[in-house]
């Protein structure tokens, strides 16, 4: 038998990508993380990207181990921080496509000081949040997204925090490139995310994935399979410019690109500020 | 009767084919040569479907005074079809006793044929010949316009063959259609278009009924005919959360006692990597692979 290979799906095997040896790897059974994984990886292969010279960066949580299986050079970091670690190196060592692996609590509640401040500043990172609506790895808190009326373990009686709209707030932040797709759209995200990993300054890609073991149980949200179908219920995926051409059809979840900036890209501003200054001249 | 003089005033041509064939760069010509001949001109379409192969139609109606976009079925006087199927699909939109019908003889069958068979089954497909539409129409044209364009160079110039035959059934000037198509096509396939234009012209003086059938379906690229697709699992990895069993259009796997995936039925596997890219564990991966014999 000879194998042939033609379409990018077929010339992609992610064992080739993975420390196969760390596998299976630690998430339960149906977890969208792994879904979410495969396509941030179906994307480095498109772009070509060379395994030396790609960093992974995750903080904590079900998110940050992720990146732990990726055979590349990973960094897992501190609860919250994967972004700041990201952006020094990112500043020391320009060369590399720095991606950073994070989730809604990481990035949005604990971390979501350093979000708001690499949206601001525009260092050419791609930061992947995964969302699933729920602290996994802890046991099943409340996190800033899980949606209104839905039970975790610190919301016995129901959620009624307002929820955090995570593309927005990038947007709102300034981060020059924003966009969200869902894992069942698994083509899809791919080409979002290479597009976000393309994108020369900061890239915010929300993936809404699922929690199938821990949020999907206590809210009765069904098997696995049905979580994932269910996706595609809640969100109607569309680009972000038909929010304008269709102003009043119902969507909870816009999916695509909502932000594509060109804007001053942090680092090499640095740079050639470090080099007015090397001269002798002043920082301005 | 209001209708009826609308009729005598208003020509409507009704041009039909699937996606990807330049359906509407047909209609686009025609409303641009109407309108520089200071006609009124209505055109409305359905398109969209390029990627998919899918049935494209435009209506263009032109006249002194048209009122309505749409073709009422039975009154078009030309019904243009770049694809057999659909030209036969659309003949009761035309005009049984003076309208024109033009088609390639070409068939394309749809994406979507090939669901709900098994594999290697020939795809169904219209049995009506030439002969049993021309008997129909007062007037018919049925020629291999993609073989004539494959001729001149670029099959993909059946459209522009298929244009040199209306424009035959109109009254327009040869030149002001060669104006028209010449600024509506990519500057680097202008000579050929020309060319593909008059041949169509040339075609209808020689027309005679055709004898054979439509030509046959063509034949599925022997390589990927013969594509085996195996399913390679990795039963460690696997966790059993059912995604890709539930997922697979075909039915080809199910959860054993152990709760790990096995390949149920192998042959039904239409390689789709539906299974491969929803597996959050990475246990399934999909060999498309050839018997040593057809490789060679
Ligand atoms: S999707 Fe993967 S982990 Fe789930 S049952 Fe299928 S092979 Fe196993
Ligand atoms: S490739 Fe498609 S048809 Fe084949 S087993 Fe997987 S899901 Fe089923």
């Amino acid at each position: 038998m000879n194998e042939i290979r033609v379409t990018s799906a077929d010339k992609f095997d992610i064992r080739d990508w993975l420390r196969t040896e760390l596998m299976p790897h630690f998430m339960c059974p149906g977890c969208g993380h792994g879904i979410a994984l495969r396509a941030l990886l179906w994307a480095c292969h498109e772009l070509g990207i060379d395994k030396d010279k790609l960093a992974i960066v995750s903080g904590i949580g079900c998110s940050g181990r992720t990146g732990a299986y990726i055979d590349a050079n990973t960094f897992h970091t501190t609860h919250g921080r994967p972004l700041a670690f990201a952006t020094g190196l990112k500043l020391a060592r320009p060369d590399l496509t720095v991606i950073v692996i994070t989730g809604d609590g990481d990035s949005l509640a604990i971390g979501g000081n350093h979000l708001i401040h690499a949206c601001r500043r525009n260092l050419d990172i791609t930061c992947m949040m995964l969302n699933n609506e729920v602290y996994g790895m802890t046991g099943g808190q409340v996190s800033p997204t899980t949606s209104a009326q839905r039970y975790t373990t610190t919301t016995p009686a129901g959620n009624m925090e307002p929820v955090f709209d995570a593309c927005r707030l990038a947007e709102g932040a300034g981060a020059s490139f924003v966009g969200r797709e869902a894992t069942l759209q698994i083509p899809t995200l791919k080409d979002l995310l290479k597009e976000a990993i393309a994108h020369e300054g900061f890239s915010f890609v929300e993936v809404i994935s699922d929690c199938t073991e821990i949020f999907g149980r206590k809210n009765a949200l069904g098997s696995s399979p049905e979580m994932v179908l269910k996706q595609k219920k809640v969100m109607i995926p569309e680009r972000s410019d038909n929010r304008i051409a269709q102003p009043f059809r119902p969507n909870p979840f816009p999916t695509g690109v909502f932000v594509r900036q060109e804007r001053p890209e942090y680092g090499a501003a640095y740079r050639q500020m470090c080099e007015r200054v090397q001269k002798g001249g002043k920082g301005r | 009767m209001g209708s009826d003089t609308e009729r005598d005033d208003v020509t409507s041509v009704l041009i039909v084919g699937v996606g990807g064939q330049g359906v509407i760069m047909v209609s686009k010509v025609l409303a641009t040569l109407c309108q520089e001949h200071g006609l009124e001109v209505k055109q409305s379409e359905v398109h969209g479907m390029a990627k998919r192969g899918g049935a494209v139609f435009s209506h263009v109606r032109f006249g002194r005074h048209v009122h309505s976009p749409v073709i009422p079925a039975g009154e078009a006087d030309v019904l243009l079809a770049l694809e057999w199927a659909e030209g036969l699909r659309w003949l009761h939109f035309l005009d049984p006793e003076n309208g024109t019908f033009i088609s390639d003889v070409r068939k394309i069958v749809p994406p979507f044929a090939c669901r709900d068979r098994g594999r290697g089954v020939a795809p169904q497909y219209a049995k009506t010949t030439p002969r049993d539409v021309l008997e129909k129409v007062s007037v018919g044209y049925a020629l291999d316009a993609t073989g004539i364009a494959a001729k001149l160079g670029n099959d993909r110039a059946a459209n522009t063959v298929l244009l040199g035959i209306l424009s035959t059934a109109l009254s327009f000037p040869e030149q002001a259609w060669l104006d028209v198509i010449e600024r509506f096509v990519p500057p680097k396939t202008r000579e050929i278009n020309s060319a593909a234009f008059l041949a169509g012209r040339e075609w209808v003086k020689e027309a005679t009924v055709p004898e054979g059938e439509v030509l046959p379906v063509p034949e599925v690229d022997t390589v990927l005919k013969n594509v085996v697709n195996r399913l390679e699992i990795t039963e460690e990895w696997c966790k059993g959360c059912d995604i890709c069993v539930k997922f697979c259009p075909e039915r080809c796997l199910a959860l054993n006692d152990a709760g790990k995936v096995v390949v149920k039925d192998a042959n039904a596997c239409t390689g789709c990597r539906l299974c491969e890219m929803l597996c959050p564990d990475f246990a399934i991966r999909l060999h498309k692979e050839l018997p040593a014999e057809v490789a060679q």
